[in-house]
């Protein structure tokens, strides 16, 4: 049972931190580009903030008619791989990390891109300041985005299979156990998921204090 | 040598009303220039303008007879070099008094050791050791808006813009920033925007009143009466103290 919960988190850790890298990539990068232009972010932060909600579910099942056979995406047999499940997460997480992190931009630009220009920045100057007074926030937007992938459950469910060994993971392996009954594995997987969770959101705002000092 | 805004028009994005509607007006060297005005007057956003962090949506900026927002970069930094605006509330990167301090003469090119030996010598020398070694986050509220004038005085800026300097500090503080605004008197030009009457009074060349988007050029006379009933409320006594001392008038 111990093998099979080890295997089971290091499995969730992986899936859902590649997700989080991924979605982080292209998030961070839309959110720094949306704080620059007033028009754009008008009507993307509020449809993305609107989104953040969004049912695991249906995005696992919109997801799924894309990646089955028959689907346009079908061709690269990703179905009930643990690809399928990264894919989804990143799709899921997105909104959440680009409003947070748009937020944390112009906050910075308000803030320190004008404090730098007071004191005589350049442009790139102004830039590397607004980036790096940035970074906390950007991490803890991306913890943000690593805890809400971890603890879904739609997504992993419709595209992933639960498959034994290769694409369970903590919150499918929490709904199967209780579906068999078997609710002391499914207490200690639910308790193994929050202390992932916390303890990655600690060790995130140890790192961040230490940033700043 | 001066800051000349001509016809300046400037509203926030998203809004309707203009902030700052056909402003014209000019800052010279080695005068002191109070601008007040009620809340949301429009005296951040003019200093903004005149310290060249906003550009107005029409109008000129024309920074040493150079119409800033036509330059090209390199001449456009240069001037801007030469203009500090101090916020109300002080923005402070993370790190140390120190650090804070010396980061604008880093951002001016000096090597990181040089710009913090100036920057110690400079806080020593005002008698802001205790200052030196705190975290950001340690500072009062006073102690943080002398920083952030310190961190601006050590640039050597040629006018600077200081928005309600004496806000949110006490009296020994106000002291020591008054001593400073009039130690450079003779050398710069400095704006100040506050809401304190019986400051305008005592210490500016010229009174701006900035009301609904336009601004006024006030007579001393006329803030006099309002003066005297803000002198029977507090005695005003530390400015006194620093007029006396660059004075040698007593104000008592």
């Amino acid at each position: 049972m111990f093998n099979d919960i080890l295997d089971i988190t290091l499995r969730s850790l992986w899936i859902s931190g590649s997700a989080t890298i991924i979605s982080s990539l292209w998030s961070i990068l839309l959110a720094y580009k949306l704080s620059r232009s007033s028009g754009a972010s008008r009507y993307v932060i509020p449809l993305f903030e609107a989104l953040i909600g969004i049912p695991t579910v249906l995005i696992g099942l919109l997801l799924y008619m894309i990646l089955s056979s028959r689907g346009p995406l079908g061709v690269f047999r990703l179905l009930y791989t643990p690809y399928a499940i990264i894919l989804g997460q990143a799709i899921l997480v997105t909104p959440l990390i680009t409003s947070l992190c748009y937020r944390v931009f112009s906050n910075s630009w308000n803030t320190f891109g004008e404090l730098a220009y007071t004191l005589g920045a350049s442009e790139k100057q102004v830039m590397t300041i607004v980036l790096r007074e940035s970074i906390p926030g950007v991490i803890a937007a991306s913890v943000m985005g690593f805890s809400r992938a971890i603890g879904e459950l739609g997504i992993a469910l419709m595209v992933g299979g639960n498959i034994r060994g290769f694409t369970r993971v903590l919150t499918t392996a929490i709904a199967l156990e209780v579906s068999k009954g078997e609710f002391e594995t499914a207490v200690v997987l639910g308790v193994v998921l929050i202390v992932l969770v916390v303890a990655v959101s600690f060790s995130l705002r140890i790192l961040k204090r230490m940033y700043r000092t | 040598m001066s800051i000349r805004l001509k016809n300046i028009w400037f509203k926030y994005p998203g809004m309707d009303k203009w902030v700052l509607e056909n402003i014209s007006y000019e800052f010279k060297e080695r005068n002191i220039y109070v601008i007040i005005g009620p809340n949301g007057s429009g005296k951040t956003t003019l200093f903004k303008i005149a310290s060249l962090i906003y550009r107005p949506l029409k109008g000129s900026v024309f920074t040493w007879d150079r119409d800033f927002w036509r330059l090209k970069d390199k001449e456009a930094l240069a001037l801007r070099r030469k203009i500090v605006y101090v916020h109300e509330k002080p923005v402070f990167l993370y790190g140390s008094v120190l650090y804070n301090v010396a980061y604008g003469l880093i951002i001016r090119g000096y090597g990181k050791e040089d710009a913090f030996r100036k920057a110690r010598d400079y806080i020593n020398e005002l008698g802001l050791t205790y200052l030196l070694n705190k975290n950001i986050d340690e500072l009062s509220a006073g102690e943080a808006q002398l920083v952030s004038l310190v961190r601006a005085l050590i640039l050597e800026p040629r006018m600077i813009f200081l928005d309600e300097p004496l806000a949110h500090i006490d009296i020994e503080k106000r002291k020591i920033v008054l001593d400073l605004i009039f130690g450079l008197r003779e050398r710069i030009g400095i704006a100040i925007a506050t809401h304190d009457i019986y400051l305008a009074y005592t210490l500016a060349d010229e009174i701006v009143l900035v009301e609904n988007g336009k601004i006024k050029i006030v007579e001393r006379e006329d803030l006099l009466h309002k003066t005297m009933f803000q002198r029977k409320i507090t005695r005003y006594t530390y400015i006194a103290d620093v007029l006396e001392k660059h004075n040698d008038i007593s104000y008592h």
